[in-house]
């Protein structure tokens, strides 16, 4: 056990360290660039506050409660949306496969929906369910149901024979090869599409918010521009940023670099 | 005693929309312990007839039976090595070795003994906990061998499970695959294009004609073990082999400039 930490900590560390100085600098000449720009007067402080003003902007927020609220609502409302997206729209994939002459037609159909604009989902989703919670979610599931459907058909679609040849070979058939071989064999695939899937729903989130929420970290978004409070806007854009860095970094991307590393995928050339 | 049977299997493809006829009646008697050789030119169905026998593709006319018994779906029964790149690389190998016991619902404990055996087997003990990509190609055919083993098949299947290594390791699995075969007394039939392999391995030698295929001659080669790639006696088995071949690889040829 010794051994290992000591191995992760030489190999792993100064890498990290690394990372973390350049993003730090990064992030340290992007305020300074801010800083500069806004003792430059170009603009009038009420289109462009400075870096302090925002950081103030922020202790409001946070002391008066409303940024963790509208943080928790917000990712309430997009976790719902994108559990429903992922179980339909697996279901509707498997179905895809079990029907090709069906998966196919529907596979096109999808293809055109996946770039279709999530804002766009809005009018109709007002008119259809009206302002309330199931009205934004349903534009999240819109939104990104289209990414899991295509994904998990051409994941499957696209394992090796070869892998399905010797499973049955072996004895594997139904719900076991499904299990033991289908799933596994089609992980890396799916994982990809599952992270296309989660930045579609929460582009789709922060739209439906500004357009249709009286709370979450859209609905700030919009207060601060009705009442022509930039710092705000900022600061909820800043939130808005950090918290898909961290989902996307530190939760997607590390699941599927675990994915990787175990099926040796990084390993070739 | 027979322990598979094929009886006139015929076969046809789907060619760019004309159906190809590759296989035109195989005949074949397996006894039980045969070590058994297909060779043939490339194209000839060799394959498709092992995936016949495997049950993976169904013969347009014709039947397999496995102790009497009509075969047509695939099985534990028949287990296959393929030429590379079947075994599962989400799994452990040694997970790789058990996964056709667990398909067949054995104890955990039991399936550990055996995959360990065939792991000591195949030298692979160290590498029990390994991933397959961390293998060389060579240690991934062996694990391979190792998993279609465990199953404790009646016959074993073998698709030019060694096309894809490098001749030292070639060499040295042939050596070793005769010596599993003396131990285990397993029924295998082993798909090659290469000759000398052929001559090495198997007790009896097929040779399918260029297709539309069937059964062209067969040799019978009855020489002690374990036979090595450098031994003289040999040669006089491959000549015979080599001759039979050859036109039926012109004939491959000729078939393929004239489409």
């Amino acid at each position: 056990m010794r051994q290992m930490t000591e191995k992760t900590i030489s190999q792993k560390s100064p890498r990290n360290l690394d990372d973390a100085a350049n993003a730090a600098l990064l992030l340290a000449v992007f305020i300074g660039v801010w800083q500069v720009v806004f003792m430059l007067g170009i603009w009038p402080q009420i289109s462009l506050p400075s870096p302090a003003m925002v950081a103030g902007s922020f202790a409001k927020l946070i002391s008066n409660l409303s940024l963790p609220l509208s943080i928790g609502v917000t990712l309430g409302r997009l976790v719902a949306g994108f559990l429903i997206s992922i179980s339909l729209g697996t279901l509707i994939g498997l179905t895809m496969i079990k029907f090709r002459g069906f998966g196919k037609t529907l596979n096109s159909f999808s293809a055109g929906l996946l770039s279709f604009p999530s804002i766009a989902w809005v009018p109709f989703s007002i008119l259809l369910i009206g302002f309330n919670e199931f009205g934004i979610i349903f534009v999240v599931i819109m939104s990104s149901i289209f990414s899991v459907m295509i994904s998990t058909y051409s994941s499957i679609r696209n394992i090796p024979t070869i892998y399905l040849d010797a499973a049955r070979n072996m004895g594997a058939t139904g719900l076991a090869l499904f299990r033991h071989v289908t799933i596994p064999a089609a992980t890396p695939s799916l994982i990809i599409g599952l992270r296309q899937a989660w930045s579609f729903a929460w582009h789709a989130i922060i739209g439906a918010e500004i357009l249709m929420s009286i709370v979450g970290l859209g609905h700030i978004l919009s207060v601060g521009r009705d009442f022509l409070d930039m710092s705000e806007v900022i600061a909820s854009m800043i939130t808005i940023f950090t918290i898909g860095l961290i989902v996307d970094r530190f939760l997607l991307n590390k699941i599927e670099e675990k994915v990787r590393r175990k099926w040796g995928l990084d390993h070739h050339r | 005693m027979t322990k598979l049977q094929a009886k006139n299997i015929v076969k046809s493809f789907d060619h760019n929309g004309n159906s190809v006829l590759a296989l035109n009646g195989i005949n074949l008697d397996v006894q039980e312990g045969d070590f058994i050789c297909i060779v043939g030119p490339s194209g000839c169905g060799k394959s498709t007839f092992l995936n016949i026998v495997a049950g993976l593709e169904k013969p347009d006319s014709g039947e397999i039976l496995l102790n009497g018994q009509s075969i047509s779906s695939p099985g534990p029964d028949r287990t296959m090595v393929f030429q590379e790149g079947a075994l599962f690389p989400w799994l452990k190998v040694i997970d790789n070795v058990e996964f056709g016991l667990k398909m067949a619902g054995i104890p955990k404990d039991e399936r550990r003994q055996i995959s360990q055996r065939y792991l000591d087997m195949m030298q692979l003990t160290k590498f029990a906990d390994s991933y397959t990509y961390q293998l060389s190609t060579g240690m991934k055919q062996r694990v391979a061998i190792a998993r279609a083993l465990a199953m404790d098949p009646e016959i074993l299947l073998m698709d030019e499970p060694f096309a894809a290594l490098d001749s030292q390791t070639r060499d040295l699995l042939l050596v070793e695959l005769q010596l599993i075969w003396e131990r285990t007394k397993k029924t295998i039939i082993f798909v090659t294009h290469n000759i000398s392999e052929s001559v090495i391995l198997g007790n009896r030698v097929v040779i399918f004609k260029n297709r539309p295929s069937t059964i062209k001659k067969e040799v019978v080669i009855d020489y002690r073990r374990p036979r090595l790639m450098e031994d003289e006696n040999l040669q006089k088995y491959y000549h015979q082999i080599l001759e039979e071949l050859k036109t039926e690889v012109i004939a491959r040829i000729k078939d393929e400039t004239n489409d």
